[in-house]
């Protein structure tokens, strides 16, 4: 058998067995977990990377799950998209668990260290899987398998805020996941499909025969997809969750984890529904206006915020807001800059809340107004945040802004220049809240615990300096990732 | 379409209309109710609402259990949206196990089910 062909599901399959294998080279050797879970991690990144190569040159393929053939059996699509979306999760997530061993034996009980790496090879496996499916009952199997594991890496921290966090979103993520079963149920009813491409085959006949279920079916799939992703309206729980967590966790689960629900509503939406179905709903154009108040009121709420990483949570409800507008605007180019976005966002995000955890890690101050003067002494970690801050603010030269550009271009070639206008604003109001923080921590003095910080393990350096450089390298040359997210729009509008 | 009509269909298709009945008091309970456990009881309602539902679209009036006998042709229930539904109910058991978990936590540090109170703890802290 030749491995080539079986690397889809060994980029799923590989995690998810070894998360179960955690706790027991916890129990019997405590040492080889780090490596166990940094290797696993390590393969499936190589392994996303070489079907990256395999679409790149030989196009996209599909793969059969024991090989039953797709009616009956699950399939994956490896196009263009999927493995752009695999390659994103493996290898952010792969950076974060370096910085996640040494950081969690400060923030957890070590006991739990193999606990942790069960679930988070859990969330990775569960996220890439979400990437490659092309069947939807699957897809729903591993949005449970995400929720749980998500909620499980606030949870662990097991403190008052991390629960209460934790349950609000647990109750929220079961509500999301009801609605999307409970659409894909209409669906099934309507297509007597599970597979992508069948539903798709047979969606505009039942258009005709059946328009109530397939508008009820899109509606539950808005707004089950749109409370995990915590698109504006549906954000109330995100604030909570991601700042309480423990900072590894907070990197995931904002730079991944909301970004691959976005990502499996955009294919659902553009390949499973017939186009037709946005000129009989304005379905587009609901996500276009949340999106627009997503980016305007997160960054709002953003800049009253005092605790770092309330803060950033803040941000992430703003930068998702970037993502689905990318998607709502049928544009080439708003399509390819919501696409790339979901990359940038995830190294920015993951880098700036890796930041905030050395900074919490070192002196234990949150408080923003604390952090002054905090470059002098910590000047690695206080380097990734500018840079992150600079690039959520869209600097050129950095990543956000190859991303903003994009969608800018898009949306002033589709002729919504309003839209245009919206980024643009919001750009000022992320450097309202981001720029003092640069100011603050360069110019200033530092005082009290900032003055003396403890030092910084390497393993928590080493990722914020790769992210960093990751994200002058994207803004200087996206070239390296765009030919990947051009064919990926070109597939999804048709071209 | 008259009264009777609408009565008519309802009752053709009772299963859906009380799958999305269930469905709708599990989501207000869900989302209204204050004590968490009730939160949690909510989401096994609106959870089975969907399982019914589920099950019913695969029902065939008339139909027996998919077992097939050599030679003897009958109409047979369509099994997929069952065997579907036995993912969907593993899934539902182990988040309310969780659920349920995260609640004797929350208890033990708060003292107490209630979310506006716990809000109330947490200094009024909303939204």
């Amino acid at each position: 058998m030749n491995a080539a062909h079986h690397l889809p599901v060994l980029a799923i399959v590989l995690p998810l067995v070894f998360a179960y294998l955690m706790p027991l080279f916890d129990r019997w050797r405590r040492g080889w977990c780090t490596p166990a879970a940094l290797g696993v991690l390590a393969v499936s990144f190589v392994a996303s990377l070489a079907m990256a190569w395999q679409v790149m040159t030989g196009g996209p393929y599909y793969y059969q799950m024991g090989n039953w053939p797709p009616p009956w059996g699950i399939e994956l699509n490896i196009d263009y998209l999927a493995v752009f979306t695999a390659i994103t999760m493996t290898g952010v997530s792969l950076v974060v668990l370096v910085y996640a061993s040494k950081d969690l034996l400060h923030e957890l009980k070590p006991h739990l260290l193999g606990w942790y790496y069960t679930l988070y090879l859990l969330l990775v496996a569960s996220m890439v899987g979400m990437a490659l499916t092309n069947d939807i009952f699957n897809l729903f199997v591993f949005v449970e398998i995400c929720a749980i594991a998500a909620c499980g890496i606030i949870s662990i921290k097991s403190n008052k805020e991390c629960l209460e966090a934790s349950f609000k979103y647990l109750i929220l993520s079961t509500l999301g996941s009801g609605c999307l079963l409970l659409a894909i149920a209409l669906l099934y009813m309507v297509t007597g499909h599970l597979n992508f491409t069948y539903i798709a085959q047979a969606l505009p006949e039942a258009m005709r025969l059946y328009p109530y279920n397939i508008l009820a079916a899109l509606a539950l799939l808005l707004v089950g997809m749109g409370v995990k992703a915590a698109l504006f309206p549906l954000h109330v729980w995100l604030p909570d969750a991601h700042s309480s967590a423990p900072s590894p966790s907070s990197a995931v689960l904002s730079g991944l984890v909301i970004k691959i629900y976005a990502v499996s509503l955009l294919r659902v939406l553009y390949q499973v529904f017939p186009a037709d179905i946005f000129e009989v709903t304005p379905v587009l154009n609901i996500l276009l206006w949340m999106s627009t108040l997503a980016i305007i009121a997160g960054s709002m709420f953003a800049i009253v915020q005092e605790d770092i990483k309330k803060m950033l949570a803040y941000s992430s409800v703003a930068q998702i807001g970037y993502v689905f507008m990318g998607f709502a605007i049928v544009d080439f180019f708003a399509l390819t800059g919501g696409i790339l976005h979901v990359f940038n966002h995830a190294m920015m995000k993951a880098m700036l809340f890796m930041a905030a955890g050395a900074f919490i890690y070192s002196t234990g101050v949150r408080h923003l107004s604390g952090l002054k003067g905090i470059g002098h002494t910590m000047p690695v970690p206080a380097v990734a945040f500018a840079i992150g801050a600079l690039a959520m603010v869209g600097i050129p030269l950095t990543n956000g802004f190859i991303s903003k550009w994009y969608l800018v271009l898009g949306a002033l070639h589709d002729g919504q220049p309003f839209f245009a206008a919206v980024i643009l604003l919001s750009s000022l109001l992320n450097g309202i809240y981001y720029l003092p923080i640069i100011v603050n921590a360069f110019f200033s003095e530092p005082q009290g615990r900032v003055a003396a910080p403890l030092p910084l393990p390497r393993q928590m350096q080493v990722p914020l300096i790769i992210l960093g450089l990751g994200c002058l390298l994207f803004g200087i040359a996206p070239s390296l990732i765009l030919g990947l997210i051009y064919r990926a729009s070109e597939a999804l509008l048709g071209l | 379409m008259s009264i009777t009509d609408v009565l008519l269909r309802l009752h053709q298709n009772n299963f859906y209309f009380f799958a999305i009945l269930l469905f709708i008091i599990g989501f207000h309970t869900m989302l209204t109710h204050n004590n968490l456990i009730k939160k949690v009881i909510g989401m096994n309602i609106m959870d089975t609402a969907i399982f019914l539902f589920f099950v019913a679209i695969g029902y065939i009036h008339g139909g027996r259990a998919p077992i097939l006998e050599p030679g003897a042709a009958h109409l047979y229930v369509n099994p997929l949206p069952s065997a579907l539904i036995l993912t969907g109910i593993v899934v539902a058991v182990s988040i309310t196990a969780y659920a349920l978990s995260l609640i004797v936590k929350i208890y033990q540090h708060y003292g107490t089910i209630d979310a506006e109170e716990i809000m109330r703890l947490r200094g009024g802290e909303t939204l």
